[in-house]
């Protein structure tokens, strides 16, 4: 055999990767209590970020469903005085209804009117805000009338009185009826201004109870057909707002812009009075801007409790490390007599810390899938506490907080993790680059 | 030509408040093939010649010149190759990475050297074979005992080609029997290959094998001889 130099000196760390990676591989499992519990305190982390971040995406698709399908659809189209001053003048002409809704395929559109008024019951009276959808159109751009609590979606004609009135039906809000003891099959009354100038009032039964759909609506909301509130409020001309559904969200920007491209003609081919101000569209995020913002912070949420969660379980990590360099000064000390590069050293450290953060990582998410498995089939019920849930920074939420986990947030979470505790790695890592063989070996 | 040449090696260094002179005026040569014994009481300063001889340590001042390199100039990844490709150590205990077994014990210098796998495969099988640890080369240093895993070192050493191998008190935590046993491989292997070998000991059973004896005492050689034990007859080398 013989003693031949090699003649590869100048081979580069890529060739000596393989090893470095074999021999950390190893090292991980020299104490394999300790990396276990290292890489539980890691994986624990990682799970609670996941839960963290699915409950967070539930309870944000749940403010979007309520802001979208249950409330106020994917558009709406209003008058700018309206949207200024909710304005009872600033209609939009009846003829927009169909000229809209032609505007493009893939969309359905409702018409809503609003209006102020005064509510009496036999005992107590109210301040009351009223609305009023077409109840055969108003399916096709939201889910709320089927979000009935007590009683049965009617807002036809209930009855005629002795003096043959006609008595409407009403549907009012969950909180409005335990305000004002009324329930399903109650008469009520509405006293209000009528466009007209004169006192607009009429009876009406209640046909049913809303559950809470959004914290206005529920402490004040008395909803009826809109034929009702022409004969109420002596307003035929036109109606308050247009909601608009689209077929996919996706199309959501350009369908915006279409329709305001239209309205814009229909303006040019006959021009709105001037009080009432242009005709503009707004999209959900514009309506319902607190749940936007809610949604872009709820990402700046998952990232800072992740941040501040694997931090904490990378100090772990950081301990593990320290133990094991401290423990391994004279076995570093040999590896660089024999001619180990310093920067082979510290790479394979470096590879320590990325096995046992690797390791965490898929444990963690593996984990973390399947206890939130549950979280999206059963969720946290709070609904012996709170049946009709709760309202938060003036959103409703159900009393079933559910999670829902995009994978992105895994992904995200998992490379956050490694990369927290790679830094946290640095610093006994750093150490092995300063030893000296001969101390370390004395 | 020698192979190994000390010019004027010092080494002071300080401890506390102490100024401690290990080395002084330490010049000497080693020739290619040679199995040279350091020899002194604890304190004279020979894990320090050692360390210079490998780059581990700095000389205070002197040079030390291996094969025509000029250790004391080369830069840390310098010394790290020379090392890497012309030294060969073992230590006095512990040589061993303890995750891996004794053949990627020996293979691990070669793979770091960059040699192809099969190459490195087939010196550790030879080179183990060598020191008769062919029957427990896939065990780990912890299922090895203390004589074994010296050997285990000696094979790492050689195998990876070195010019020069320096093995610190080799023997210092073996007794007898496996001191003289590893001794003998070390003299046997240092023939056929013809690799010089340099170790310090003050077992005097252990400085029996060697062929030349350089003794330090205070920092400083105080005898050189040759020294050929099957004869015990010495000859006095002129410093």
């Amino acid at each position: 055999m013989t003693t031949a130099q090699p003649e590869f000196m100048s081979a580069s760390v890529v060739s000596r990767f393989p090893i470095l990676l074999f021999v950390a591989w190893r090292n991980i499992w020299r104490n394999p209590v300790r990396s276990s519990l290292t890489i539980s305190a890691l994986a624990s982390g990682l799970i609670m970020v996941i839960l963290y971040a699915s409950l967070l995406e539930g309870m944000t698709r749940q403010m979007v469903h309520f802001a979208t399908d249950i409330s106020t659809s994917h558009m709406q189209v209003h008058r700018q005085a309206f949207i200024d001053d909710q304005d009872l003048y600033a209609t939009l002409p009846w003829s927009y209804l169909e000229k809209i809704q032609q505007a493009h395929p893939s969309i359905q559109v409702s018409p809503r009117l609003y209006a102020a008024g005064l509510a009496s019951s036999s005992t107590t009276s109210t301040g009351v805000l009223i609305k009023a959808v077409d109840p055969k159109t108003e399916p096709d751009v939201t889910q709320m009338l089927q979000h009935v609590r007590h009683g049965k979606l009617n807002l036809d004609i209930a009855d005629t009185t002795e003096n043959g009135v006609q008595r409407y039906n009403l549907v009012i809000g969950a909180q409005l009826a335990r305000n004002m003891k009324v329930k399903p099959g109650d008469e009520l009354v509405l006293v209000t201004q009528a466009a007209d100038g004169s006192i607009g009032n009429a009876l009406y039964r209640i046909a049913a109870v809303l559950k809470p759909l959004e914290p206005n609506f529920d402490r004040m909301g008395v909803l009826m057909s809109i034929e009702a509130y022409q004969q109420l409020m002596y307003l035929q001309d036109g109606f308050h707002e247009l909601a608009i559904k689209v077929a996919e969200m996706k199309e959501l920007a350009s369908i915006q812009d279409t329709v305001a491209n239209k309205l814009k003609q229909f303006a040019q081919e006959k021009s709105l009075d001037e009080l009432g101000g242009k005709a503009v569209v707004r999209n959900w995020r514009q309506l319902s801007p607190a749940v936007a913002d809610l949604l872009e912070m709820s990402k700046a949420f998952v990232f800072i409790i992740g941040f501040i969660i694997i931090s904490l379980a990378s100090l772990g990590m950081l301990n593990t490390m320290l133990m094991a360099v401290h423990e391994r000064t004279h076995e570093f000390g040999i590896l660089l007599a024999i001619g180990m590069k310093r920067r082979w050293l510290l790479l394979m450290v470096l590879l320590e810390s990325f096995f046992l953060a690797l390791v965490s990582a898929v444990v963690g998410s593996l984990l973390g899938l399947v206890i939130n498995d549950y979280f999206e089939k059963y969720g946290i019920d709070f609904s012996s506490a709170m049946p009709d849930g709760y309202d938060w920074a003036g959103m409703i939420f159900e009393p079933v907080m559910k999670g829902y986990l995009l994978p992105a947030d895994v992904f995200t979470a998992s490379i956050m993790m490694i990369m927290i505790t790679m830094l946290a790695s640095l610093i006994p890592s750093w150490r092995t680059v300063r030893l000296k063989p001969a101390e370390v070996m004395r | 030509m020698a192979l190994l040449t000390l010019k004027d090696i010092g080494k002071r260094y300080r401890q506390g408040e102490v100024e401690v002179q290990a080395l002084s005026g330490i010049n000497l040569e080693i020739n290619e093939g040679e199995f040279a014994a350091l020899v002194g009481p604890s304190g004279s300063g020979k894990t320090t010649l050692l360390n210079i001889i490998g780059g581990l340590d700095a000389a205070s001042h002197g040079t030390t010149q291996l094969n025509n390199i000029d250790i004391s100039a080369l830069k840390e990844a310098q010394l790290s190759d020379f090392r890497l490709f012309q030294l060969g150590f073992v230590f006095q205990s512990y040589n061993l990475v303890p995750v891996l077994s004794a053949l990627e014990n020996v293979e691990l210098v070669m793979v770091l050297q960059g040699r192809h796998k099969k190459e490195c495969r087939q010196r550790a099988h030879h080179y183990l074979e060598l020191v008769g640890l062919k029957e427990v080369m896939q065990r780990r240093p912890s299922a090895l005992s203390g004589g074994q895993q010296q050997r285990v070192a000696v094979a790492r050493a050689l195998a990876a080609g070195p010019r020069l191998v320096l093995a610190d008190e080799p023997t210092a935590n073996l007794d007898s029997e496996n001191a003289t046993a590893l001794l003998d491989i070390m003299h046997t292997l240092s023939h056929e290959d013809k690799t010089t070998f340099i170790f310090s000991t003050h077992d005097p059973r252990v400085m029996d094998r060697a062929e030349r004896i350089i003794t330090l005492q205070d920092g400083k050689i105080v005898n050189d001889q040759e020294h050929h034990h099957e004869h015990s007859d010495k000859h006095e080398h002129i410093n």
